[in-house]
């Protein structure tokens, strides 16, 4: 699903994000990146949404080379990839219902294909109830769970999220991670980056770890948990 | 369809619908859109109303102008179309050959009328007109030569047909003095297209100015709504989809703009329509004030459109591209 093959990023300026970075997602998967800050996950994920281009290497989803797209072409990439954000990235002036529909609205369905996938989008959350609501009044959790909605409303076979659970408290950011379990089980691809390694620690999901640009683990968290040098450790 | 995967439905496209209902639906985004960025300036009134103001008084200006002068233009035709050409024959012209010149001219094609003026009928004019009366009798003899009215036809009443057909009755024999008063209508002329080309002028600076405006007004907006800008990118936003709600501002500007300045011009004209009466009526002319119809109001209205669209068109395309999600 996502491959990355000998990726490395500089910024200009000279600073290296990211150093031969080569692995590859299955589709259906369901992973973990973490790190560091400033280890270079968000540059990864930014990678994979071409919001930054690499420097050297190629990533491809699903095969295609992202490095062939154009710059026309973003967008339609975009619609694939549903992409969660620690900053949620809601529209603040308008209400749950027209979040959600963003993307749909953006496609061009109709009002009433727009309306039935924007329920079922909140019902998978469960904020059905506050459809009418501005996110300004819902709390933290319940806005990233807009955000969520947001990013699988329209079904797209991939899902990136970064610090998706930043800033939430651990049975929160639980159900969060359960959430992204239902996506994957419905047979989504999720690429989840996250610094919050009690989380992860917590389940067995492949993780792929970054130090100062370059991928240093990949493989379980079992593996990963007794590998580590203290300094992960919780 | 998907560009990364084959077979992944986008859209419109995943609902099978057929290209009627996809054709309606494109219309349909688009008067939701038209209407939203309406919504908008209906928000803003003040400031929404600044923006349609400057535009609108912008078109008003060379508007009005363009009006008088395409009347000063239709009136100065008017009285082109009553020039004649005075003959004043020779003395020693015989009332034969008079008579015989007047009935050669009449086949003329390029003469409408004619009238015959005797040399004693010219004197008996003078002579009641002039208030010399009595006077005049003690002349041993006439001095007036007899005088011929040419009326040219319609076709040879512009400037420079009526020149030529001057000349040609300056040949004739018997003719001694061909005279047509046309210099001050090509002063006149002259003068109006000097007028003409300055408003022209003016009007392109003035719309210049005005996209320029809209442009600003246009950027402003676009940079208030900078987050809203990237999360539609975000979540595959086209550029193409972005720049719609602006460009609808820029036409909703265009079309108030263009409304105001076609009632400015109403008022404007109407204020002064009791000095140009006081003024044509010196010249005993019946005259009404055209170009107010409702093919000026369409030129009018299209013209600000366009100018609404232009500015934001030149906007957005500058400025949406440099908002990316980072």
């Amino acid at each position: 699903m996502i491959k990355f093959e000998q990726v490395s990023k500089t910024y200009p300026g000279g600073q290296q994000a990211l150093r031969k970075v080569s692995f590859h997602i299955e589709p259906g998967e369901m992973a973990f990146l973490t790190g560091h800050s400033g280890a270079g996950k968000s540059t990864l994920l930014k990678l994979i949404s071409i919001m930054e281009r690499p420097t050297v290497g190629q990533v491809l989803i699903n095969g295609h080379d992202l490095n062939k797209i154009h710059r026309r072409q973003i967008a339609y990439i975009r619609r694939d990839i549903g992409m969660i954000f620690q900053s949620h990235q809601l529209l603040m002036d308008k209400t749950v219902f027209d979040n959600v529909a963003l993307p749909l609205v953006i496609e061009g369905f109709s009002r009433k294909e727009t309306t039935k996938r924007v329920h079922a989008a909140l019902e998978m959350v469960g904020l059905r109830d506050k459809i009418r609501n501005l996110p300004i009044m819902l709390s933290g959790g319940e806005q990233q769970r807009v955000g969520i909605a947001r990013a699988v409303v329209n079904k797209p076979p991939l899902l990136l999220a970064d610090e998706p659970t930043g800033n939430l408290d651990p049975k929160l950011s639980m159900e969060i991670i359960r959430l992204f379990e239902d996506f994957n089980q419905a047979g989504v691809s999720v690429f989840i980056a996250t610094h919050d390694l009690g989380l992860i620690a917590r389940m067995k999901y492949r993780t792929l770890t970054l130090k100062q640009g370059q991928m240093i683990t990949d493989g379980l968290t079992e593996d990963w948990d007794s590998e580590q040098t203290p300094g992960y450790q919780l | 369809m998907s560009l990364l995967f084959k077979g992944r439905p986008q859209g419109v496209h995943s609902t099978h619908v057929g290209w009627l209902q996809r054709v309606q639906m494109f219309f349909l985004s688009h008067i939701r859109q038209a209407l939203t960025s309406l919504g908008d300036l209906w928000r803003a009134p003040v400031a929404s109303l600044m923006t349609i103001g400057v535009l609108g008084l912008s078109i008003t200006l060379p508007s009005t102008f363009y009006i008088l002068v395409k009347n000063a233009e239709n009136i100065a035709e008017n009285w082109q179309q009553a020039s004649e050409i005075t003959l004043f024959l020779r003395r020693d012209t015989a009332s034969k050959d008079a008579n015989q010149l007047v009935t050669k001219l009449g086949l003329w094609p390029e003469i409408d009328g004619i009238t015959f003026v005797p040399a004693e009928q010219g004197m008996q004019e003078f002579q009641s007109q002039s208030g010399l009366g009595a006077a005049l009798d003690y002349l041993d003899e006439n001095p007036l030569p007899d005088v011929i009215l040419v009326k040219p036809s319609s076709q040879h009443t512009s400037p420079t047909a009526a020149s030529k057909l001057l000349e040609k009755l300056q040949t004739e024999r018997f003719v001694d003095v061909a005279k047509l008063d046309i210099k001050w209508l090509e002063r006149l002329y002259g003068f109006l297209s000097i007028a003409k080309e300055l408003i022209y002028a003016v009007a392109l600076l003035l719309f210049l100015a005005v996209v320029l405006i809209i442009g600003n007004t246009i950027r402003l907006n676009i940079l208030s709504r900078r987050d809203e800008i990237l999360v539609m990118k975000l979540v595959g936003a086209t550029d193409a989809f972005i720049h719609r709600p602006f460009m609808y501002t820029g036409i909703w500007y265009g079309l108030f703009g263009g409304l105001m300045a076609w009632f400015a011009v109403v008022l404007l004209l109407w204020w002064m329509s009791g000095s140009i009466d006081a003024l044509t009526a010196q010249y005993n002319k019946q005259f009404d004030l055209t170009g107010l119809h409702f093919e000026a109001l369409l030129i009018m209205l299209s013209v600000s459109v366009f100018l609404g669209l232009a500015g934001s068109m030149i906007s957005v395309h500058r400025h949406v591209r440099s908002i990316e999600p980072k």
